[in-house]
């Protein structure tokens, strides 16, 4: 069962993308009243982990270390105001407190599967 | 660079700047009244921190607003000009209060954000105490 500890990577994958992903949302409403500004978010977690995959396997195959993981920034295109600015402060908190679930969730998996572990070895 | 810096620089930055904002209309309600006041402008401008990649927001210039201001014709008044008109303040009350407003709502979110960050680090940092 715990031959591979994919899991922890997984999850560690997870909470990387959910800080960064809350980073990008920390600017977008930071930058809610810039003029022109226009508001991004990351790509979804299952796609980007993806892409992350398949660059660690390249990676690996030539022998370089291993990358880290990066997602791309992709335009959410809401209605622009006036001004050009298309944040809207509403729509950022709502992927702002889906960032911070998924941040919770990954730590809480990661978290569980220590204490399976330990379990394991027979301490607490 | 550790990412909830990044979040709280960014945070941080945004809250500034709207504070900042709130501090020019209110200089702008307090002067709305001044005879020949003219409203106070900020403009915000996204800067590119190179160094810790990171989108911040910064205070630009602060523009004069050149919209007409009202002239009220009384002779006897000590501010009066030559042809007795007195010049009033360009203020208006209601876009001064809207944007009051609009500065305290994107502050919140900002404040809203800086939480999260904090409380996701902590419960980052209780996986290493168990």
């Amino acid at each position: 069962m715990f031959s591979d500890l994919k899991i922890l990577h997984t999850a560690s994958a997870l909470a990387r993308h959910s800080v960064q992903r809350h980073g990008q949302i920390a600017e977008n409403i930071a930058n809610a009243d810039t003029p022109g500004f226009k508001a991004k978010d990351l790509e979804p977690f299952a796609q980007a982990y993806a892409k992350s995959q398949r660059a660690e396997m390249e990676a690996q195959r030539s022998g370089f270390a291993q990358q880290a993981f990066r997602a791309e920034e992709i335009k959410t295109g809401g209605v622009a105001s006036p001004d050009g600015n298309t944040v809207s402060l509403e729509d950022q908190m709502t992927r702002s407190t889906a960032a911070v679930r998924d941040h919770e969730t990954a730590l809480t998996v990661y978290g569980k599967t220590l204490s399976m572990l330990r379990a394991t070895l027979g301490r607490n | 660079m550790n990412p909830f810096e990044k979040i709280s620089a960014a945070a941080t930055s945004g809250m500034k700047a709207q504070a900042q904002r709130l501090q020019v209309v209110s200089e702008n309600i307090a002067n709305a009244d001044t005879h020949g006041y003219q409203r106070k402008l900020v403009s915000f401008e996204n800067v590119y921190d190179r160094g810790k990649d990171l989108n911040r927001v910064e205070i630009g210039r602060t523009f004069l607003d050149q919209a007409p201001r009202e002239e009220i014709y009384d002779p006897s008044h000590p501010f009066a000009n030559e042809s007795g008109y007195v010049v009033m303040s360009n203020v208006n009350m209601m876009t001064e209060f809207a944007d009051a407003r609009e500065a305290t709502r994107s502050y919140d979110a900002g404040l809203e954000v800086f939480r999260q960050a904090r409380d996701m680090y902590s419960s980052l940092m209780d996986i290493l105490k168990s």
